[in-house]
């Protein structure tokens, strides 16, 4: 029924508009929506009408593009753009009824070069078309339908969008320029010795050319013949329409769009295909990846060759991280002696003569680090200067922080190594007092002994609890000498102000000079002074 | 605070220099009225230039949109009665400082279309006038901005709650009598807020203000009864013109005043000044 209807419709419209030429009305149609987008290398126009349609052109990168399909190439700043600003400078203000007639009154500018014009020319007519809107007025015995059509090509869309089928006719209308002639539901007959202007499209009717038609033709669901002395001055399309004869000539050659539509599926068939077959692969990479992935994971669930060396290979790994982060805080520490020698020794004499005093500041500052930050970004953003400001602040305050309990570590581990320097422990000979860049390695080793230590008997079995220990040792090491560090640097202000004055310690100076430890009781001398003045 | 808007403004002036290398791009966008029975309108816009108004000529919106295309993306969008306007960051360059600073975004709405308004703006300097729109519900967000907003005409429509959220500003309104609602909630965070209680009230109206730390300014006309309630914490309160009575100060006219506004504040650090307007 339906079908029976949707025929009807298209015979009494395609009548109306071949018969039936009075009844066209043009008008300006009702421009609800407007977009004008003006850019350096764009100037676009947007218009949704109230029957949904839409018209959207626009000059960008040297090219005009008439609802997204390309109409021409330009050059920017010429002539032809020039005018197109120069109408989206109007537009702006604009809307409705007199948006739509300043577009619509466009014309061609005048002097335009040949290419220029014809561009202008397909721009002007796109406005035009797209603006006016003809109402169709059919009159039976018993009914009056009315119909609003947009542009001469809008009817055509309308029909052929109805059905998937009809669809074909898009691509077979795609590149048509000129007059038109359009059958609906009826056959054509073009003679021998008559000419047909323009070109002639036949939708659900067979066409028989003995003539000559001065354009394309297109057939939608129908057949065509073309008898013996015929002539096509353009195209043939066929949608789903079939050759019987083709006995005359085709100047531009034929296209059987539904041969295409086939390759298109065949072509969207291989891609299909090829992105199944390569999700598949992916698929299987995965699995394979993951599959090795168990043989080295901690998953002790299942049998796996790996087994026995998990915990060699875990051991090792986590030794060699360490010793990496040896080498990384050394340099790291290496750096700030060489540039900062001086800032340096001033942060680890603070450190090793006030650590308990160091380590409280370390602390207090350590938790008030998080408060201070937030409370600097919001006093900073109270102000419009300040909050180019905070937006520094907000990275940098963490990653200085960050600096400071490194080099606070470091410096840390600088003092460790004298100690361990002085000391008599085995392995520790090869630390040289006088050297910090040695003193700093010796320390960090010093320091992270306890974890390497913890690194070495995971891989032995049975000490477990051993490995947990020294793991906890490791780590309240490092709390401490970063919590130390840290306080040290921020006591010191990074080493700009001393703590101590240094002062001349002849006792150890003496000490250091002859590699002595002297202890010299100064009250005891001085009592024994007293008692035996002439033996002092 | 107004002298860092003056350098600001300074730096605007010579700014063109340096921001040659912006792409700066133009949108106009409009819709006409159509059959639109309540408009749901919400507007993003992070930095620059904001001026929102009453529009005339049958249409229900229409937006001029000045930005960097390299860094921002304009959107607007109107279906099923839902609108949204405004710019969305595209995540290329860092959208700090300078290069925010000169973007505009002028904004009209219909008349008489009832609308339920949520503005939401970051780093604006924002010139907002709702008068004449017919405004059932009124969320409006900002971030370090210098706002004004004036209600020049009364309402049409009475709405619930119109809600101020201001962070760290300069913010202004006035005729907030005009706005016709039963209750306006004000969230400041840090800076000065001046709130005008002038224009016509149409019903008793419940104010809360919620500040953190700054100035706070009230401007009350003579003729509207007052009773303002503050819990705070190190806020000194300039009452000249109020009569404490408990825990309440109270304006001379309460009992015989046509029309009642209760304010409540809430503030933890700063300065509350009373003003009256004759």
């Amino acid at each position: 029924m339906l079908k029976l209807l949707f025929r009807s419709t298209l015979t009494a419209l395609g009548l109306a508009l071949l018969v039936a030429p009075t009844a066209l009305e043009a008008q300006l149609r009702n421009v609800v929506s407007k977009e004008v987008a003006v850019g350096r290398s764009e100037a676009a126009l947007r218009l949704e009408f109230s029957d949904d349609g839409t018209l959207e052109i626009a000059f960008e990168d040297g090219v005009v593009l008439i609802n997204g399909a390309v109409a021409g190439m330009f050059e920017p700043g010429d002539d032809l753009e020039v005018a197109w600003r120069s109408l989206l400078g109007q537009a702006v203000s604009l809307d409705d009824g007199e948006l739509a007639g300043m577009l619509s009154d466009w014309s061609v500018p005048a002097g335009l070069a040949s290419e220029l014009a014809d561009l202008a020319q397909d721009v002007d007519r796109a406005l035009e078309d797209a603006l006016s809107s003809f109402d169709v007025t059919l009159r039976s015995d018993d009914a009056t339908v009315s119909l609003s059509i947009g542009d001469e090509a809008s009817l055509l869309r309308l029909l052929l969008n109805s059905t998937s089928r009809l669809g074909l006719m898009q691509q077979a209308l795609a590149g048509l320029r000129g007059d038109f002639t359009i059958h609906v539901d009826e056959d054509l007959v073009v003679p021998a010795g008559t000419t047909v202007d323009g070109t002639v499209v036949v939708i659900q009717g067979d066409v028989r050319i003995g003539g000559e038609v001065d354009g394309d033709v297109v057939v939608v669901d129908g057949t065509l013949e073309l008898l013996e002395q015929s002539r096509v001055r353009g195209e043939v399309r066929l949608a789903n329409a079939r050759l019987l004869r083709n006995l005359g000539t085709v100047e531009d050659g034929l296209v059987d769009l539904s041969d295409e539509e086939r390759d298109l599926k065949s072509e969207i068939r291989s891609q299909v295909r090829e992105e199944v077959r390569e999700e598949f692969r992916s698929q299987l990479r995965r699995e394979i990846r993951d599959v090795t992935r168990l043989e080295f994971s901690d998953d002790d669930s299942g049998f796996s060759l790996m087994a026995p060396f998990r915990s060699v290979f875990r051991g090792v790994g986590e030794l060699i991280k360490n010793l990496i982060s040896i080498l990384v805080l050394g340099l790291l520490g290496a750096g700030a002696v060489a540039f900062a020698g001086t800032k340096v020794d001033t942060i680890a004499e603070t450190a090793r003569r006030a650590p308990g005093r160091s380590a409280m500041v370390g602390l207090a500052g350590t938790l008030l680090l998080i408060p201070v930050w937030l409370l600097g970004a919001v006093v900073l953003s109270i102000s419009i200067i300040g909050i180019p400001v905070a937006v520094a602040w907000l990275p940098l305050f963490p990653l200085a922080a960050c600096a400071a309990g490194v080099v606070g570590y470091v410096v840390v581990a600088r003092n460790t190594g004298e100690w361990l320097a002085d000391s008599q422990y085995p392995w520790t000979g090869w630390i040289r007092k006088s050297n910090p860049i040695y003193t700093i390695f010796g320390g960090l080793f010093g320091l992270m002994f306890a974890f390497m230590a913890a690194n070495v008997t995971s891989i032995l079995p049975f000490l477990g609890f051993l490995t947990g220990l020294l793991a906890f040792a490791g780590a309240v090491i490092t709390f401490f000498a970063i919590q130390i560090g840290f306080g040290a640097v921020v006591l010191t202000r990074a080493g700009r102000r001393r703590e101590w004055s240094s002062t001349y310690d002849a006792d150890a100076a003496w000490g250091a000079a002859m590699d002595m430890d002297i202890e010299v009781d100064v009250d005891a001398t001085a009592d024994q002074v007293e008692e035996d003045p002439d033996d002092a | 605070m107004r002298k860092a808007f003056c350098l600001v403004a300074v730096a605007a002036a010579v700014a063109p220099g340096i921001l040659a290398g912006q792409s700066w791009r133009t949108v106009t966008t409009s819709h006409l009225i159509e059959d639109n029975d309540e408009v749901r309108v919400f507007v993003e816009y992070s930095a620059g230039r904001l001026k929102v108004r009453a529009a005339d000529g049958g249409v229900l919106y229409r937006m001029n949109l000045r930005y960097d295309e390299d860094i921002f993306e304009p959107v607007s969008d109107f279906s099923s009665d839902r609108l949204r306007l405004g710019v969305e960051s595209i995540g290329r360059g860092f959208n700090i400082g300078r290069r925010q600073q000169s973007g505009e975004l002028d904004l009209e709405f219909a008349r008489g279309i009832p609308m339920d308004l949520d503005l939401e703006f970051g780093a604006v300097r924002a010139d907002i006038d709702l008068g004449g729109l017919a405004l059932v519900d009124l969320d409006l967000s900002t971030g370090a901005s210098q706002s004004t907003i004036d209600i020049s005409e009364p309402n049409s429509v009475g709405m619930s709650t119109a809600r101020f959220k201001i962070g760290a500003a300069e913010f202004e309104a006035r005729h907030l009598g005009n706005l016709n609602a039963e209750r306006i909630e004000v969230d400041a965070g840090v800076g000065e807020v001046t709130l005008w209680f002038n224009g016509r009230w149409q019903r008793d109206a419940k104010v809360s203000i919620d500040m953190g730390l700054g100035a706070l300014e009230l401007w009350i006309p003579e003729g509207l009864g007052v009773r303002l309630r503050k819990n705070g914490f190190l806020v000194s309160l300039d009452s000249e013109g109020l009569v404490k009575r408990g825990d309440a100060y109270y304006s001379r006219d309460w009992e015989d005043a046509d029309r009642k506004v209760t304010i409540d504040l809430d503030a933890a650090f700063g300065s509350v000044k009373v003003e009256w307007v004759r």
